[in-house]
């Protein structure tokens, strides 16, 4: 047993989504957001005059950064990072005044009118406390996601970025994202 | 933490990316997780949403459904859950189900009931029932239903009536890749795409359509396995933009493409000589009708390039065995479609791909024990479809759909007065919706058995609530193919409405039809004469346990492979030229007819699938339905611009069969001479809330066509007529 | 997904904080620059000192509003958090409107505070004894009220500039330019005070207004070039951002409203108010309807300035 210190982060194979929503689903029944709202979601970009065409999706969630800009600006402290890296809010913490979804460069956040707090993916912090995957990664078809933990040398994140070309999203914002895009 | 971008090729690197997947690797990631949260169960069960019947984990907290996780325990299910097996628990807690019994009062169609207790609702229908069974003989009712664990009790209750109309959903669907394979090989195989190196595809469209194994082995062959996908489709679908060469096919001419491949691979000596020798029958006489199918010629029917047919055929052989032309699951397409399948089934056989890993296996078993009940005596009326006649390949229980609407239509060669209807929806599953409510409005007794307000209940005299797929114990399954697997359904709450199960439902009825000595057992004494044959110390235990039962030793490869072997077909041999199709006056060969091209000013109207949608049946489950709340009429650019709309401006779309109004989606995405929209849209019961009156049903444009071969719907035979409005 | 978080609400503090952080500043400003032998109190402080504490305290309520929970903004005092700015900011406007309250009562002449202190209920007599004159503090309530306004007016912009996802927003020109805004929306409210007073204007209280107002306009203004320049010339993100106003949904209210209307016009009548005073000894034109209508255009230009930024800023961000 290994005794480094996690830092959980996702590995994302865009080239193996197919777009079937099976994620956004899978986290809307696991953390019961509303249906006008998502944690997580897939980009699509569609280019070209038939017949020459190109459709690519790509999903993304929170990037649950090394640098989190929108636990810098909480006024609060109820967005912080846990020591393993997950980036969670504090919902009895959050006073609702929205800095976060505003800092955050991904607009990964958003507002819960119910319930007056900011909500965000939080890997399904309940599921991996007890050995789970987070629910989109476990519900996943093809597999797109990989979870795990960045630092185990022996993990199949440390493989995946060894072997594989990757790139972050939006580097320049300055927030550190660790979803790493396979290329 | 320095993460540089950077790549290393460790030793060996390529090779290892080539590696083919065996299955115990592949199913490795798929650990069974730690013990949940205290005060949670989690109850392994069977997902309902579509067909494929994927093992599911639902956690419930006091009795009320959380979540519905994955079960790696099943390797058919690939450890997934699609987005509609997660939005399973929006099925059962959608406040628009059918929650009691429901006896029209208004007229049909018109939305008008009132709740009935069960006691009213079974007096109600048995009486109907028996009155039509007086009149007009028990053949004078028509029992449909879609492919299900409890179908079998309702079929029964049917066939006990002593009617021979039973009519299933294969003729919408499938039976002519069905037939097509079994003339061929005596069986319907599967394709080992987990492992196969070289895949051609025509239309089925797998990675957006559907969520089956095949296409999680898809992606991961395409990408991880380095395999080819070669792709045919009118329109640029998402498995388009994953293959790794797309052709937008002329619509129809699939088969021009398949018998120019078998020209290539025939002429060019490039088939599995041996495997042909020793085990197939018709070689020469295919050799011969092939001849004239040369690349250029299918290069003017399909638009494809005849040099890349060529290549494709040659690349195809070189990768044979691990090569498969993919058959597909909906196969409702042409005329014609028989026909082309076969021919996919005699190019799959002449590469000798036949039970090969990477190619096409015959699917494997796992025998069930069987519950005894009273026999009663066979139907004595024909079927009201005249399958013998008029379609004499065809599998008999499943009828043929549209022929039946046909015949019953036209009360020949006699009357059915009488409709029960369990867990379908003509309405929106048939074509020409027109002729679907005419048929329905000349029932004198329609029932319906469903858990929600489908169009075609709200054209019922009763409404039978069933229980949920999540409140009930359903017999015990088993899914045959590479990985054959026992699949268990068990409730995981206790019915939340006053519903009941279909047993329970054909029970109520069965008792007032005089026919209760034919259902005279429980669930629970049929699920053990089931699982008595497990090879299991406890099987039910374990079922409940595990929720699947995965026999070792699969896959297996080779088993049909000797010599000696004898397939189910006439000669004993896989059949290129096939004797019994000559018998029965159809093609021996296929033998290529161009199909009939839209008039000037016209669209092919081409359907498709989302896989978040099943059927008609999940466009009103909120969370399904947010990815798509309406359908739309694809047109090209071009046709745009020749019918003078732009993107969302609402037209008048008119066929044969009847008109609808819908927005346009002006599209790169498809083909300039065909139309294209999303079914399950425009429903007609109110109850469909999210989807009532939004969009339009494909239904009301369709035109009755059929496969002559094997009678499925040819649902890409109708040209539409496009007008602003 | 993309969505305005923070609304008119927000705009409202924004510009609320940003007048009353002005017009403590123009107040604690004429305190200091009085000859310390004037006995005349001088009524631009006065004005202010009575003004100042009620815009922000308005505001504030509105701030509180804006939250999911209104009832959780105790919260903020929890806690202080040095790298957030809104946790600094919400301490300042703590500071300030402490500071700016107890000015406000130092300036209050003794008919007032009785006045005032008769509210109190008999029951709570002992808050009689808070009843002093404090007017000797004045100049030290200033000083020490003068850099938490400053703090106050600079907050509102570093509220936006400091969140570096929002490249129409992160650069600290954006904190300059609040502050400036600030400061001219205090003179000018100033300016609109003392037209609406009974008593005539005296020529040195109006050249002083003007003569701040002219200044800070005049920062703003060359606060506002290099912010375009800048951005014009930064990475393409920021370039990007800019097209909000230089070709997008911002452009007629940013050129137009906000900076001809609400910037150049005020400084060009305030500039010929002022005019004769360069040559001779002459006094200010002084137009009432010139000087109020320069006023009101201040005003509006700073609303708009935050109505501008707090919208824009949110549609803006990388590629």
């Amino acid at each position: 047993m290994s005794t480094h210190s996690k830092r959980y982060a996702l590995v994302i194979d865009s080239k193996k989504c197919i777009d079937c929503k099976a994620c956004v689903v899978a986290c809307r029944a696991e953390n019961g957001v509303p249906l006008t709202k998502s944690r997580n979601w897939i980009n699509e970009e569609h280019r070209g005059t038939w017949p020459k065409l190109l459709a690519a999706f790509e999903p993304e969630q929170c990037h649950h950064c090394a640098d989190p800009a929108c636990v810098r600006v909480c006024p609060t402290g109820a967005s912080y990072q846990r020591a393993d890296g997950v980036v969670v809010i504090d919902d009895v913490q959050c006073i609702g005044c929205r800095y976060c979804v505003i800092a955050c460069p991904y607009d990964a956040r958003f507002f819960r009118e119910d319930r007056g707090v900011v909500e965000k993916c939080d890997l399904c912090a309940r599921r991996i406390d007890r050995g789970d995957m987070p629910a989109c990664v476990e519900t996943c078809p093809s597999k797109v996601r990989v979870f795990g933990d960045l630092n185990d040398p022996d993990g199949k994140l440390t493989e995946l970025l060894e072997k594989r070309e990757y790139r972050v999203k939006k580097p320049e914002a300055g927030t550190g994202p660790q979803i790493y895009y396979l290329i | 933490m320095n993460r540089r971008r950077f790549l290393k090729f460790s030793a060996g690197g390529a090779a290892g990316a080539a590696a083919l997947a065996t299955s115990a690797a592949y199913f490795a990631p798929f650990q069974k997780k730690q013990a949940i949260a205290s005060g949670l169960q989690e109850i392994p069960t069977t997902c309902e949403m579509c067909v494929n019947k994927c093992s599911v984990i639902a956690v419930v907290n006091n009795g009320v459904i959380q979540k519905l996780n994955p079960n790696p325990e099943n390797p058919r299910s690939r450890g997934m859950v699609c987005a509609r097996g997660n939005a399973g628990l929006q099925e059962v807690y959608d406040s628009a189900r059918l929650k009691r019994p429901l006896i029209r009062v208004g007229a049909r169609g018109e939305g008008k009931w009132r709740p009935a207790t069960w006691d009213e609702a079974f007096d109600f229908a048995a009486q109907k029932l028996s009155a039509v069974k007086e009149k007009f003989g028990p053949q004078g009712s028509l029992w449909s239903s879609s492919e299900s664990f409890q179908e079998v009790f309702f079929q029964n209750l049917g066939l006990s009536f002593g009617s021979p109309n039973t009519v299933r959903h294969a003729t919408l669907c499938l039976a002519s890749v069905n037939l097509a394979y079994s003339a061929t090989f005596g069986t319907v195989p599967s394709f080992d795409l987990l492992n196969s190196k070289y895949i051609i595809m025509s239309g089925a469209n797998r990675l957006e359509s559907f969520i089956t194994p095949d296409t999680m082995d898809l992606v991961g062959s395409t990408t991880d396995r380095k395999a080819r996908l070669i792709y045919l489709d009118p329109r640029f679908t998402v498995t388009a933009s994953k293959a790794d060469e797309w052709y937008p096919i002329k619509p129809g001419t699939d088969l021009a493409f398949i018998l120019a491949m078998l020209n290539v691979i025939v002429g060019e000596n490039r088939y599995d000589k041996e495997f042909v020798a020793t085990y197939t029958t018709g070689f020469e006489q295919l050799a011969d009708h092939i001849k004239q199918y040369t690349p250029e010629w299918a290069e003017k029917e399909t638009e494809i390039p005849a040099k890349d047919i060529a290549r494709v055929a040659r690349e195809f052989s070189d990768a044979a065995p691990r090569a498969v032309y993919y058959a597909g699951r909906r196969s409702s397409w042409y005329q014609n479609d028989f026909q082309m399948r076969r021919a996919q089934a005699i190019l799959n056989a002449i590469v000798g791909n036949w039970d090969r890993q990477g190619g096409m296996v015959p699917n494997a078993h796992v025998e069930l024990g069987e519950y005894l009940f009273l026999p009663w005596d066979d139907p004595a009326a024909p079927r009201v479809d005249e399958l013998d006649k008029n379609f004499p390949l065809a599998a008999k229980g499943d009828g043929a759909y549209l022929k039946l609407r046909e015949n019953v239509l036209a009360g020949t060669p006699y009357p059915v007065k009488a409709w029960m209807i369990h867990k379908q929806d003509p309405m929106n599953a048939l074509p020409d919706q027109a002729k679907t409510i005419r048929m329905l409005g000349q029932m004198d007794f329609v029932g319906v058995i469903d858990i929600q307000m489908s169009d075609t209940a709200w054209y019922a005299d009763v409404v039978f609530p069933e229980s949920s797929y999540l409140e009930r114990q359903d017999p015990v399954g088993v899914l045959p193919g590479i990985w054959p697997v026992v699949v268990y359904r068990q409730p995981v709450i206790k019915p939340i409405h006053d519903t009941k199960t279909t047993l329970e439902i054909v029970q109520g009825l069965a008792k007032r039809l005089n026919l209760s000595q034919y259902f005279d057992y429980t669930i629970d004494q049929w699920v053990d004469a089931q699982v008595k044959t497990l090879p299991l110390d406890i099987p039910l235990e374990h079922l409940k346990k595990h929720g699947t039962y995965f026999p070792s030793g699969f896959p297996k490869y080779g088993t049909t492979l000797t010599p000696d072997h004898r397939f189910v077909t006439k000669s004993g041999k896989i059949e290129l030229f096939s004797e019994r199709l000559q018998e029965t006056n159809y093609e021996p060969l296929p033998v290529y007819h161009p199909p009939a091209q839209p008039t000037a000013g016209k669209f092919r109207l081409i359907l498709g699938r989302k896989a978040y949608f099943t059927h008609a049946n999940t466009t009103n489950n909120p969370w399904l339905n947010s990815f798509a709340p309406e359908n739309r009429l694809w047109l090209h650019p071009s046709s745009a611009q020749s019918v003078g709309v732009a993107d969302g401006d609402r037209v008048e779309v008119t066929s044969s069969a009847g008109s609808i109004r819908i927005k346009v989606a002006v599209k790169q995405e498809i083909r300039p001479d065909c139309a294209f929209m999303l079914h399950g849209f425009g429903k007609r019961s109110k109850w469909q809330r999210l989807v009532a009156d939004v969009g339009a049903s494909d239904a009301q444009l369709l035109e009755t066509s059929w496969d002559k071969v094997s009678g499925n719907a040819a649902l890409h035979e109708t040209f539409v007529k496009v007008v602003r409005v | 997904m993309k969505t305005i978080e923070w609304g008119l609400l927000i705009v409202n503090y924004l510009f609320l904080g940003g007048l009353s952080a002005g017009l403590f500043f123009v107040s604690a400003l004429a305190t200091y620059l009085r000859n310390r032998e004037d006995t005349k109190d001088s009524r631009i402080a006065r004005l202010g000192a009575l003004m100042a504490p009620w815009p922000v305290m308005l505001g504030c309520l509105l701030l509180v509003f804006d939250l999911g929970h209104w009832y959780r903004a105790y919260k903020l005092y929890l806690h202080f958090r040095w790298m957030s700015p809104m946790s600094i900011g919400s301490w300042l406007l703590v500071a300030f409107t402490l500071v700016s309250l107890l000015y406000c009562f130092a300036w209050l002449e003794e008919p007032q505070r009785n006045q005032l202190f008769a509210f109190v209920p008999t029951r709570l007599n002992f808050l009689h004894t808070f009843n002093s004159d404090l007017s000797r503090y004045r100049r030290q309530l200033a000083a020490i009220g003068f850099p938490i306004s400053i703090g106050v007016g600079i907050y509102t912009g570093v509220l936006l500039g400091a969140v570096q996802s929002r490249p129409f927003w992160n650069t600290n020109l954006v904190a300059q330019l609040f502050l400036f805004s600030a400061l001219s929306t205090g003179s000018a409210a100033l300016i609109i005070a003392l037209l609406w007073g009974r008593k005539t204007i005296e020529f040195e209280e109006i050249r002083l207004l003007y003569t701040l107002d002219i200044c800070f306009l005049t920062l703003e203004f060359f606060v506002v070039l290099p912010y375009i320049i800048h951005g014009k010339l930064s990475v393409q993100a920021v370039q990007d951002s800019l097209k909000l106003i230089l070709g997008g949904p911002f452009t007629l209210v940013f050129w137009v409203f906000f900076l001809g209307l609400g910037l150049l016009v005020p400084l060009a009548i305030e500039t010929w108010e002022v005019l004769p005073t360069l040559w001779s000894k002459a006094s200010v034109h002084f137009n009432k309807v010139w000087a109020a209508t320069a006023a009101l255009l201040v005003l509006m230009g700073g609303f708009l300035l935050r109505y501008i930024f707090v919208y824009a800023g949110q549609m803006s961000a990388f590629k």
